[in-house]
């Protein structure tokens, strides 16, 4: 879709290069709307990139076989080289087969209660005498960060430290904004990556040196030494920038997730009823709060392994497309009234986990995380109401959920 | 040409070529799922009867193991005969009582209290229940059912005591029970039935009842169920009328506040003020409810009457935090509430 001299009736696009990362960040939704109605796959400047914002090119981009995953430039920059996000091959295949034994539904199933019950009561136990919470801060991201840290094999690292690690790494994933030249816009913005990158190296170096000579049940550990001939161990500059995946998007996610779903629950006072009386209905709220605020909004992407036609836009080889799956779950010829979340709406898949071979490994055990918090939530607190005098803002395009999320009850 | 799959109770048509999910949620029919490309699992059900094709179903989400427990993928599975399915989140539940139909006779009927009787039906053969399940009574000559609580515990299995209020104009109960219905005459019933029940695996903590006029009934067979089976359990029965000339059981529950020191029973009066000489409590059950319990945690609650007065416990229960997998409900709601 370009401009062209003759006099046809393409619309006129040159808004999408005023579009700023600012904008993107609070509310990617106006933007993205607009792109889905003009031109589903376009050309962002300020990404620099080729973004998909419909469900059905996200899919056909994420599941096809002329594109291959490639990491965003920003996230590269943060994560180095190899990580999960951004390979192919037979390094993808030997990452996936090392972070999926602990993910499998049937693993899950043994150990996710034991995990996850206890972690979310300490927390509740915290505040649930005091009347009011910041469900983000001392509920949503304390569980998140604290379950997959323990599973990780990181539980002397405290929860704060995880989440403050992960707020950093998060901003500078998404440190996208380039400038034409093709360079980042700000580089200053990846300091504070490189900054919790060294902490994370300073923890986490010598539980790997121990892990090494005394393997044990946690997740690393696990990486370490799964699949390799006897006495030797994956190499650490090896798994680092998947663990920065981990410690990024699978620590911050879960939280986002809950946040997200609570937040909509609260817009439907008769929902959020119906959910706290029928915990059965917790794990349809959840994939509702998927869809309608995706935590993984806009952070992954697929690059063209040839000539390809995509959308009626013609691709070179080798050029990369944002996956928008925050825009892909509002598509109107997906959903009806797609901004308003809904519990009982047509329950059709939605996107949030991605497509594809690179889709989220972590699906089963997030479902599962988020949905005991939120079961020994409402059970302990079963009348939160919304603390309106605070608001509750969402903020993000790479990730995106409320930044806060202030509640009361009586006591 | 397809199959159909039944789940809770709904038969949803499936294509030969079709996912047994995909079939769902076009019929609106929601269960869990995420990839829908057979990696996380989300979408496990239980195949309680019929063949199902497990098509591309990865053997590291569905092991052989599950395979062979009856496990099925919902996103890749496709049906090969007609089958029963259940979400595996929702597994495990109890077994019920079978359905019966029988046709009762009436042992007798006694006015207990005003516009109120105690209806008791002679059973041809025991039948088994649960404590708080009801029956369905065939109103003759209407076609119409109506659904009565049994007051009884399980072991009392052979007559059954239903409590009737009277509805002016109503089918059943001014038009038939309170219009002539007498010992020997014979009714047709249906049963058991709800699930107003305790729970299977009973933890034997603190219990509140709250019983709307003829709600109570239910109460008493709980009531008793519970006492009996631990003497010294914490059981707190309110019983909310509109005047004292409503309460009934009270030799009953006299008694059991007699013989168990932690039972509790606390009439409340909505409309009337007590007779003279008497000390009711008045006002609202749910009311007192929350003013005599500080904290409901890891207590459960009963709640049987009018709609109006299960909603206003179910929110006097949350208040005091009370988890909302302990509160019990039982709405007597008019059965052409829907029309
Ligand atoms: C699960 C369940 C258990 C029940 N258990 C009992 C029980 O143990 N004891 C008992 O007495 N009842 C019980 N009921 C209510 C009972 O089933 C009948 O609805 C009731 O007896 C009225 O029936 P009817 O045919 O006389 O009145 P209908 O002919 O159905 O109603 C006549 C009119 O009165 C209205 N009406 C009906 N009920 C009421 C009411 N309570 N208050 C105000 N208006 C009303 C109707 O809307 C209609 O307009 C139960 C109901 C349910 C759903
Ligand atoms: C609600 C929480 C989560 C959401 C919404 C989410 C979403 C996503 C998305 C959208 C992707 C990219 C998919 C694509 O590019 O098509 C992804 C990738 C991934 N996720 Fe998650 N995720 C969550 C939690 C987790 C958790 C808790 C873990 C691990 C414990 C995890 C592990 C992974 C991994 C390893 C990948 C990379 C997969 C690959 O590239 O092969 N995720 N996730
Ligand atoms: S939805 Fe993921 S395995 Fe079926």
């Amino acid at each position: 879709m370009t401009t062209t001299s003759e006099n046809t009736t393409t619309p006129d696009l040159s808004w999408i290069d005023d579009i700023t990362m600012t904008e993107l960040e609070r509310n990617p939704y106006k933007a993205y709307e607009r792109l889905r109605a003009e031109a589903p796959l376009a050309y962002v400047p300020v990404l620099g990139s080729y973004v998909a914002s419909t469900a059905e090119i996200c899919r056909e981009v994420a599941t096809s076989p002329d594109f291959e995953a490639v990491i965003t430039p920003a996230g590269g920059r943060t994560f180095g080289h190899p990580a999960i996000i951004g390979v192919n091959g037979d390094v993808h295949a030997d990452l996936r087969g090392m972070v999926e034994p602990a993910l499998q539904p049937v693993e899950v199933d043994r150990y996710v209660d034991d995990l996850v019950r206890p972690i979310a009561r300490r927390y509740l136990e915290q505040f649930e005498d005091d009347g009011r919470a910041e469900l983000v801060s001392q509920y949503c991201e304390p569980v998140s960060v604290r379950s997959l840290g323990d599973l990780l094999g990181l539980r002397d690292v405290e929860s704060d430290t995880l989440r403050d690690w992960f707020a950093k790494l998060s901003r500078s994933f998404t440190n996208a904004a380039m400038t034409e030249n093709g360079e980042f816009a700000n580089p200053a913005g990846f300091d504070e990556g490189d900054q919790a990158k060294a902490e994370i190296q300073a923890a986490v170096d010598p539980l790997i040196d121990k892990w090494i000579v005394e393997p044990d049940d946690s997740a690393i550990s696990r990486w370490l030494h799964d699949g390799m001939p006897p006495g030797r161990t994956r190499e650490r500059s090896y798994i680092y920038p998947t663990i920065y995946v981990y410690l990024l998007g699978a620590m911050q996610e879960p939280g986002h997730g809950m946040a997200s779903t609570l937040v909509g629950l609260f817009s439907e006072p008769d929902q959020m009823e119906q959910v706290v009386d029928d915990a059965q209905l917790i794990p349809r709220a959840i994939s509702e709060g998927m869809r309608w605020t995706s935590p993984i909004w806009s952070a992954t992407a697929r690059i063209s392994t040839g000539p390809v036609t995509v959308a009626g836009v013609d691709l070179p080889a080798g050029t990369p497309v944002i996956l928008s799956y925050g825009a892909a779950n509002h598509d109107t010829d997906v959903y009806e009234a797609p901004t308003r979340f809904d519990l009982h709406r047509p329950p059709l898949p939605h996107l949030a986990f991605g497509a594809g071979n690179h889709a989220c490994a972590g699906i089963y055990y997030a479902n599962h995380v988020m949905r005991i918090a939120l079961e020994e939530l409402f059970e302990t607190i079963p009348v939160l109401e919304r603390d309106t005098s605070a608001r509750s803002e969402f903020w993000g395009w790479g990730f995106r959920g409320p930044t806060s999320l202030n509640v009361t009850w009586e006591v | 040409m397809g199959f159909t799959a039944t789940v809770g109770g709904r038969a949803v048509a499936c294509g030969e070529e079709q996912p047994i999910l995909d079939a769902f949620l076009r019929a609106g029919v929601w269960m869990p799922n995420s990839c829908n490309q057979g990696t996380c699992g989300t979408c496990k059900l239980r195949v309680v009867s019929g063949e199902v094709d497990h098509h591309d179903s990865p053997a590291d989400t569905l092991t052989d193991d599950e395979r062979a427990a009856g496990l099925a993928l919902a996103c890749q599975a496709r049906l090969c005969s007609d089958a029963v399915v259940e979400s595996t989140a929702a597994a495990g539940g109890r077994t019920t009582h079978p359905l019966r139909d029988l046709v009762a006779t009436v042992l007798d009927v006694e006015e207990i209290a005003r516009e109120t009787l105690r209806l008791r039906l002679d059973l041809p053969e025991p039948i088994a229940f649960d404590p708080g399940q009801y029956v369905e009574l065939v109103v003759p000559g209407t076609g119409e059912r109506r659904q009565y609580s049994l007051a009884n515990t399980a072991g009392e299995d052979k007559v059954l005591e239903l409590h009737i209020r009277l509805v002016p104009t109503g089918v059943a109960t001014e038009g038939w029970i309170f219009g002539g219905l007498a010992a020997g005459d014979r009714v047709e019933i249906t049963g058991p039935l709800g699930d107003f029940v305790l729970p299977t695996e009973d933890d034997g903590g603190p219990m509140v009842l709250i019983g709307g006029g003829t709600g109570l009934a239910p109460l008493l067979g709980l009531a008793r169920t519970v006492l009996a089976r631990d003497p010294q359990r914490e059981v707190l029965l309110y019983h909310g009328v509109r005047g004292a000339s409503d309460l009934y059981a009270l030799d009953l529950l006299t008694e059991l506040a007699g013989a168990h020191p932690r039972f509790r029973f606390v009439p409340v009066l909505s409309h009337e003020p007590p007779p003279d000489g008497r000390e009711h409590r008045t006002g609202f059950p749910t009311d007192h409810f929350v003013d005599d319990v500080a904290s409901a945690r890891g207590w459960s609650g009963w709640l049987c009457g009018p709609p109006a007065m299960v909603e206003a416990g179910v929110k006097a229960f949350k208040r005091r935090r009370m988890a909302p997998r302990m509160i019990h409900r039982e709405k007597f709601t008019p059965a052409d509430a829907a029309s």
